[in-house]
């Protein structure tokens, strides 16, 4: 008996992958030639609408004015909730303006779509979250990510559609891909039990709570305990709690190394133990169909959040437009806001302005506002380049078949995702899209200028010879590579910052007319710090009295 | 044509603006894609047959190639000990790249079941090949050299060659396997070179000398080559006669699958990727019992949906109920489905099934199919293969079912077939419970048929009852009764029921029991 109706797709016959798998034999054998073939282009370009920020006094001067009951500046995660939130609390459509410098919102959560898929530019997950974080649960049953609460449990019942579905990671270790990211295959024993002891220790976090009754760890940051013993882990960088608890094994600093360049796009010697420990300790999600550890996802990623909070609000958004200017008046603020298209500047007499900006546009929108309006919070940014590839067919290696999330190991990327992998269909033929992380090291100014200077050719060229050595035969099977470098990438919480007085301070309204609400004003850049700071900017808005 | 003093290497070449590329030149440059194209097809062809005869095609693929490459390698290295008249040797190598590579595909075929070490003679002819074709790029530099400057001879022989290694890529899983099949492919490909050898003993007056003597092998191998192309299909079918037991009467390969068909005197089997799909001598107990359970207690059904069965078994019981009004089959596989709506033998097995004017048959991705689908059925047939990969697994997922409830008339029924509970008896288990999880009440059975050994199924309404007797069962059923009913849902100690996970997208836990379960009698 053999297993009847085994479907085998891996025949040689079906596999276009494989049959042109010799091809790239052949030419590897002529190095530099055979990326001719790939089309694409360099995205991102809004670097440079950003950097007219730097010399405001070059943009025109206002021709027309409008007036607002409140003004946000950016349409990123934490601005589009705040004007879902504002919305919901009763203000009209018409009193609220967004105005946005990229082409359409969404910040790190933008998506890209192409013949072949959508895909994302950024952000492409939300970890299942925590069931106190009632918002959040009621946008996404608004979204219609949750489409139920169990009748016994009361806990969400999440779209299968939307969870992300198995195998969902896998780690390409000695030649193989393992299932899971956290190294297992060849690994020796002394190094699998300080693995398990790392494990441990975390779920002992996990469930740690301080003095002050809260979770020693938990999303939003801000939920979490402020006792000291839990505090003082903010002050010494991660490597160095590392070392200090004896956790040495090389493929666990790597698996830790890999998971804080993932989330926070520095190393472990870069970020506070707080934060590294933070991420894995955090995750406390519960549903009645899925566990802590599963995530929901999309083919564009975030992409599918960010359109669910545009749709759930009616306020204008008004892209392109860079607003560069705050003045104080008696009524509340001026915002000179520059068009690009139009190439005119409106002044817009706003009562109050939330700025969902990163602090370090913040800080020069405000410099012509009083001392007690800046923001005096250095943030130390990561740098990203993400690389969407557009791939005949993915040449597999031994072990496990593509996942959603696939890294491989002791590389300078985080690896890629699969933009295909929550499709039904059976047809495993035709084009796919995968989008590939590099989250680049330094980030100094020099380097985000070497990241802008970098070319496209480079950073397909870089992103191919990673890619090889897991799939080789790859780069004649690519059809197109989109680049898109983010010089600004996101906020890395490195010691000090989470739980230092400036944050806490950065994060206050000024005289009631301005509100600041930015995942940089929480340390740690993901979906749910968005919505966060979003919400209480909009609360904070709306129980304040104006002057 | 002008004569070509032998030895001219001295002279400055002209500048590649206005090289010339004389008539001469461009046939060898010619020469060159040709080549090209044939040895980067051979090589394709030795992976190929030895992914699909060995298995494991990552594995044979990547030592094939290394093997290959590395002969090259060694042609290449010969090539400095070829001397005299290059363009003599240019000749006979052809021919014989020709009838080594020409005759590679049949041999392997059919050595393949009477050779014990398969892999020493399949590396052997590899590395043949691979030698033989490694020195026909040097030998044709040499031939070339001076007729260009170094870097434009070079640049123009890499670019044909390449352009060929593409062409060749391109063509061979796009045309020439799916159009003439391995065999042929490997035998024109030899005519092609043995046809390049031709070419160049006539249009060069140098080879006058040594015409006489050459033509004769070169007609010889072209005459082999030809009639070895005549009689492909039998040697195809001769050869998967003996990897199939029996004799196989149809093979083809579709996008999806490859579909062999084999005959005895007792049966017909249908094997898909290798694997038996039904044999026409028992797989009446499959279909009896995969439909009547179900359909005897819907005597008012009118609308029947079948996902999978492309082969029209289930179908043809579900005729056998003159009240049903239409029945909707949704295979994936057009070659599949056409199959069994043209071949005559098969034809008289589905009673024509799929031909029968309330029948609609629709080619497509079963789970995007129903989620677009707006009509409600009275009973449903899911007959997809077992989920032996990550791809079907969702097939049998909570929210496949859940969708498919969706679709279910108020008092309908679903029938599932679900694996072997005796051998997979977790898997079977599985889908029983993840089909509780979607709101349904389930009634698993299962029937022992011969082929295949026992087989389950599961029965899944909502809000339904369900009796063995409840409507009358067609006339001529040779399996199905209403006491094989009762007997069938009876399930003894070694596969009664076992706790199991639920399958869900998120975690495809069946995927997993499944490869478990199945794993020891595979592998």
């Amino acid at each position: 008996m053999f297993s009847r109706r085994h479907f085998l797709q891996k025949t040689a016959l079906g596999s276009a992958g494989l049959l042109l798998a010799p091809l790239a034999g052949l030419q590897s054998c002529a190095p530099g030639t055979g990326r001719s073939h790939i089309r694409g282009s360099m995205h991102g370009a809004n670097h440079a609408t950003g950097h007219l920020l730097r010399d405001p006094a070059r943009l025109p001067a206002p021709t027309r004015t409008e007036i607002v009951e409140v003004l946000i500046i950016g349409g990123g995660v934490a601005g589009l909730t705040a004007r879902r939130e504002l919305e919901r609390q009763g203000l009209k459509p018409e009193q609220v303006l967004l105005v946005e410098l990229d082409e359409q919102p969404g910040g790190n959560s933008r998506a890209g779509r192409n013949e072949v898929s959508a895909y994302p530019w950024g952000a492409h997950y939300l970890p299942v979250p925590d069931v106190r974080n009632h918002a959040l649960l009621r946008f996404l049953q608004e979204a219609g990510v949750i489409t139920g609460f169990d009748a016994t449990s009361g806990l969400p019942i999440y779209n299968d559609y939307h969870l992300c579905h198995d195998p969902e990671e896998r780690l390409f270790l000695h030649g193989h891909w393992q299932s899971g990211l956290v190294p297992d295959l060849g690994v020796p024993k002394e190094e699998k039990e300080q693995i398990a002891r790392f494990f441990q220790l975390i779920e002992d976090l996990r469930q740690a709570r301080g003095q002050d009754g809260r979770d020693a760890f938990r999303i939003p940051v801000q939920e979490s305990s402020r006792d000291e013993q839990f505090r003082n882990l903010d002050v010494q960088t991660f490597a160095a709690w590392l070392d200090a608890h004896s956790f040495t094994s090389p493929h666990l600093r790597w698996y830790l190394d890999y998971s804080c360049r993932d989330d926070y796009g520095a190393p472990t010697a870069q970020i506070s133990a707080w934060a590294g420990l933070h991420y894995f300790a955090s995750r406390k999600g519960q549903a009645h169909n899925a566990t802590a550890s599963d995530v929901l996802t999309w083919p564009e990623g975030n992409g599918f959040l960010v359109e669910q909070l545009r749709r759930q609000a009616s306020a204008p958004i008004r892209p392109n437009t860079v607003a560069y200017a705050l003045h104080d008046t008696p009524t509340g603020l001026a915002v000179d806001c520059f068009d690009v298209i139009t190439r005119q500047t409106t002044r817009v007499a706003a009562r109050r302005v939330i700025m969902a900006t990163p602090l370090f546009i913040t800080e020069r929108l405000v410099a012509g506002l009083p001392p007690a309006a800046q923001r005096l919070l250095p943030c130390h940014r990561a740098p990203w380049a993400v690389v969407n590839l557009t791939v005949a067919g993915l040449p597999q290696g031994p072990g496990q078949p593509l996942s959603w999330d696939n890294v491989l190991y002791g590389t300078e990327s985080v690896g890629y995702v699969s933009a295909r992998h929550q499709s039904l269909s059976q047809s495993a033929a035709g084009p796919q899209v995968i989008t590939y992380y590099l989250p680049l090291p330094a980030a100094a100014p020099a380097a985000r200028r070497q990241a802008y200077q970098t070319s496209y050719d480079e950073w397909v060229r870089r992103t191919l010879a990673e890619l090889e050595t897991a799939h080789p035969g790859l780069t004649p099977l690519v059809q197109r590579a989109d680049v898109w470098v983010w010089g600004h990438g996101m906020v890395a919480p490195v010691p000090g910052f989470v739980w230092g007085p400036a944050r806490a301070a950065a994060a206050r309204p000024w005289q009631n007319k301005l509100f600041f609400a930015h995942t940089d004003l929480s340390g740690i850049s993901i979906f749910e710090e968005g919505f966060y700071q979003g919400l209480r900017a909009a609360q904070q808005l709306l129980a304040a009295e104006p002057d | 044509m002008d004569r070509v003093p032998v030895r001219r290497k001295r002279q400055l070449a002209p500048g590649p603006a206005t090289a010339p590329t004389d008539y001469r030149s461009a046939l060898l440059l010619g020469s060159v894609f040709v080549i090209a194209t044939c040895g980067l097809i051979y090589e394709l062809i030795a992976g190929t047959l030895a992914s699909y005869l060995l298995g494991d095609s990552v594995m044979q693929f990547s030592t094939i190639i290394g093997a290959y490459l590395f002969s090259m390698g060694i042609g290449s290295w010969l090539s400095r000990y070829l001397g005299g008249s290059l363009l003599r040797w240019f000749i006979r190598l052809e021919i014989l790249v020709g009838l080594v590579g020409g005759f590679s595909a049949p041999l392997l075929f059919v050595l393949f079941e009477y050779v014990v070490s398969f892999r020493m003679i399949l590396y052997a002819l590899v590395g043949l090949t691979g030698v033989l074709v490694g020195l026909e790029i040097p030998l044709l530099m040499r031939i070339l050299e001076n007729r260009f400057e170094f870097k434009d001879l070079v640049s123009r022989v890499f670019t044909f060659d390449y352009i060929g290694a593409l062409l060749a890529s391109l063509v061979f899983p796009l045309v020439l396997v799916p159009q003439l099949g391995l065999i042929r492919t490997s035998l024109l490909c030899g005519a092609l070179n043995v046809v390049v050898a031709g070419v160049a003993l006539y249009r060069f007056p140098e080879t006058r000398p040594f015409r006489r003597s050459l033509t004769g092998a070169l007609v010889a191998s072209l005459l082999a080559l030809g009639v070895g192309f005549g009689y492909a299909e039998r040697i195809q079918t001769y050869t998967e006669g003996m990897a199939f037991q029996d004799q196989v009467i149809y093979s083809k390969s579709t996008t999806y699958q490859r579909l062999v068909l084999t005959k005895n005197q007792r049966e017909l089997r249908l094997f898909l990727n290798g694997n038996l799909q039904f044999s026409s001598l028992d797989e009446y107990r499959y279909h009896e019992a995969l439909v009547h359970p179900a359909m005897q207690a819907l005597p008012r059904a009118r609308q029947v949906l079948v996902l999978g069965g492309g082969d029209g078994l289930a179908v043809r019981e579900l005729l056998k109920y003159p009240q049903l009004q239409r029945i909707r089959l949704v295979d994936l596989d057009a070659g599949m489905t056409q199959l069994f709506q043209r071949n005559e033998m098969l034809l008289v097995l589905n009673h024509r099934a799929l031909l029968h004017p309330k029948v609609q048959v629709i080619n497509g991705d079963a789970y995007q199919w129903i989620r677009q689908d707006t009509s409600r059925y009275d009973c449903i047939v899911v007959d997809f293969p077992d989920p032996g990969n990550y791809s079907i697994g969702k097939l049998y997922s909570a929210a496949f079912y859940r969708a498919l409830e969706q679709r279910l008339a108020p008092g309908g029924w679903v029938v599932v077939q679900s694996t072997s509970p005796y051998v997979a008896r977790r898997s079977f288990w599985c889908v029983a419970h993840t089909l509780q999880a979607a709101g349904f009440t389930t009634l698993p059975y299962h029937c022992y048929v011969p082929s295949f050994g026992e087989w389950g199924f599961v029965l899944a309404g909502r809000n339904a009852h369900w009796r063995p007797d409840a409507g009358p069962l067609p006339a001529g059923l040779r399996y199905v009764t209403p006491a094989t009913i009762r007997d069938m849902r009876f399930f003894p100690p070694d596969m009664s029921e076992v706790p199991t996970d639920i399958n869900q997208l998120n975690n495809q836990a069946l995927v997993r029991y499944f490869e478990d379960d199945w794993g020891p009698y595979v592998h």
